[in-house]
């Protein structure tokens, strides 16, 4: 390999990675932790006030007393197959909350149940709104933006990000079979930040150009349709889309639909291994009724971030599309799925969700020691009998802001985490106060670490990340202690919500330790020193 | 390329503008060529047709990665406009073919 094209491509990749580490550190770290959506927002949500839920062969008279008592649902309504805390009601539709009367609110989902007398009774699902926030950060880089600008940014990260993989690679590719596995203690710090990135890099590299390569697509496939559309299609995308929509059931609108149980067990016996979680129920304006069933399948991947999709008919059970139902699809349909489960880590079950957790992770310390190189690199050495050196500006900024966007990040996360099972019935609205939260820790983290300067912030704002992760496990045990202050424990997997959540926090105190010894000792030509 | 022409990331700037402009014109119509001409061909579902739009971002990712292998800024403008005028034309002439 030519020298010249490798010091090209190291200039590219650590421009690239300056600019773009700490936004993918904040990705990386929340989405880490979307991996385990589904307990965690059990674990979040408080205990509806909803009489419990009919057992699924019971439905049909719910459904019919709902129906009775909210005809205007009928256009669009669901039966939740699996329920549980975070998904209370058996039946339960969309509504949007309006705050005044000119002001549209946000979709909030309601539910029924029928009392023990009998009497319906329907109430707000409140679903904790936090791991809508992790998600959101994920998702947005963590920036607080209008969706639609903020994928534009992510969108460009991504691009930026493939190209900082490939010039990552050139780098190594003259001395990668030497230096894959070698961690060099001893030699220099740099050396072993460098070998810490570089084993990390490589040997995640596949996972990571899953992750570029699909986010592009995320953020830009209205983009990429509508060019498509013009150049390509000669503006039939349209016409495309509606013929892959699923067709209408034959049957006669007049006729008695199945019950849920009915049209849950037709389709399991024709998709063995499908395991439905919610069927979504809409009638057009003629009367008929339409029916579509989400579930999952732990042997194949699935299109949406946890579930798979089946058309049906909901008069007789006939399965009417398997595009997107795992195991059924057309060929096409199932690599696209495919390109969608390896970026959501939804195929294989909780082995393959623990592996994307700690990809996740390791995927963060990437971004994070990549950013310690580059200040590693133009760190000013003492010579002898010479006066100290000062270390740049940029240096000393770059690691204040490493510090503190990093630290920051994960102790916002779990400082809102912990104020989880506090805020329902205290504020007005949960959601801003998760978002306030959140940004007020994160904001507070990076001040911090530009007025004290990386050293002190380093092991400062590790302490800081410890307790505030202690805090989660902290407030359950409060919640199961003093039942009165209105917390809540679910048990069960919710435990391991708890248990992370202590783990992390021992693993961030040992930072603290480890970092406070190293900055207190640091030799005296490095911005890690403290004192300055 | 000219071995001569030491490469470096001085000149990154040329080369990357046209990474990304030209080599998102190359993908849409490698895309193209795929959407009319790879297996299953123009109407073979809906699963296709996100198929096709999926192949934009690898394309794209990997020109905007090899376009700094262009000696100049003025290279990369005119090798990746060539490149697009190719794959445009293919798509064009397929097409007019098929017709």
């Amino acid at each position: 390999m030519r020298t010249d094209i490798v010091r090209m491509y190291r200039h590219i990749h650590s421009w690239i990675g300056v600019a773009c580490g700490l936004a993918l550190f904040i990705a990386f770290y929340a989405g880490a932790l979307t991996m385990f959506e589904i307990p965690l927002q059990r674990w979040a949500t408080p205990p509806s006030a909803l009489p419990s839920p009919p057992p699924l062969s019971a439905t049909q008279a719910l459904l019919d007393a709902t129906l009775a008592a909210r005809p205007e649902i009928a256009s669009a309504y669901y039966v939740n197959v699996a329920t549980g805390p975070e998904t209370p009601a058996r039946v339960s539709w969309l509504k949007e909350a309006r705050r005044s009367r000119d002001d549209d609110g946000p979709i909030v989902e309601f539910g029924a149940a029928l009392a023990p007398d009998g009497q319906w009774v329907s109430a707000r699902l409140e679903a904790a709104p936090v791991t809508g926030l992790i998600d959101r950060l994920h998702q947005q880089v963590g920036l607080p933006l209008p969706h639609e600008a903020a994928m534009v940014v992510t969108g460009g990260i991504a691009l930026l990000y493939g190209v900082a993989l490939f010039s990552g690679f050139v780098t190594i590719l003259p001395t990668v079979l030497r230096d894959l596995f070698a961690l060099r203690l001893g030699d220099s710090v740099k050396r072993l930040w460098l070998d810490v990135h570089n084993a990390l890099g490589v040997v995640s590299l596949p996972f990571h150009l899953v992750m570029a390569l699909s986010v592009v697509v995320f953020a830009f496939h209205d983009g990429f349709y509508a060019t498509q559309d013009a150049v390509v299609y000669e503006g039939d995308l349209q016409q495309q889309w509606a013929q892959g929509r699923p067709p209408h059931p034959e049957s006669d609108p007049a006729a008695a639909l199945l019950t849920p149980d009915e049209l849950v067990d037709r389709v399991v016996a024709q998709a063995p291994g499908f395991a439905p979680t919610r069927l979504e129920y809409s009638t057009d304006a003629g009367g008929r009724v339409s029916a579509r069933v989400l579930g999952a399948d732990p042997r194949y991947a699935l299109r949406g971030p946890t579930f798979g999709i089946a058309a049906v008919d909901p008069y007789d059970g006939r399965l009417l599309q398997t595009d997107y139902l795992p195991g059924h699809q057309p060929v096409y349909a199932a690599i696209v799925s495919n390109f969608f489960a390896l970026h959501f880590g939804n195929y294989g079950g909780n082995p393959i969700r623990w592996a994307y957790f700690m990809l996740g992770l390791t995927g963060a310390l990437v971004f994070y020691t990549g950013n310690l190189l580059w200040i590693e690199s133009r760190r000013k050495f003492a010579k002898r009998d010479s006066p100290l050196p000062a270390q740049t500006r940029s240096a000393r900024a770059l690691g204040s802001l490493t510090v503190g966007v990093a630290l920051g990040c994960v102790a916002g996360i779990s400082a809102s985490l912990a104020a989880t099972k506090w805020l329902p019935g205290r504020v007005h609205d949960v959601t801003t106060w998760h978002e306030g939260i959140y940004y007020a820790v994160f904001l507070a983290a990076v001040t911090w670490a530009i007025l004290r300067g990386p050293a002190r912030a380093s092991f400062e704002l590790l302490w800081a990340a410890a307790l505030a992760t202690a805090l989660i496990a902290i407030s359950s045990l409060v919640a199961a202690l003093v039942p009165g202050l209105g917390g809540w424990n679910w048990g069960g997997t919710t435990l391991v919500v708890d248990g992370v959540a202590l783990a992390g926090a021992l693993l961030f105190a040992y930072l603290a330790r480890r970092t406070r010894r190293r900055v207190l000792g640091a030799p005296h030509d490095s911005i890690w020193a403290a004192d300055r | 390329m000219n071995a001569r022409t030491r490469l470096s990331s001085r000149n990154w700037f040329g080369k990357a503008s046209a990474g990304l402009a030209l080599g998102f014109g190359l993908a849409v119509a490698v895309s193209g060529l795929f959407a009319w001409f790879g297996p299953g061909g123009l109407l073979a579902g809906t699963g296709k047709t996100q198929f096709n739009m999926w192949l934009i971002s690898p394309v794209w990712v990997a020109t905007l990665s090899l376009c700094f292998l262009f000696p100049s800024s003025r290279s990369a403008w005119y090798g990746l406009g060539l490149a697009n005028l190719a794959a445009f034309g293919l798509l064009a002439a397929g097409r007019w073919l098929l017709a």
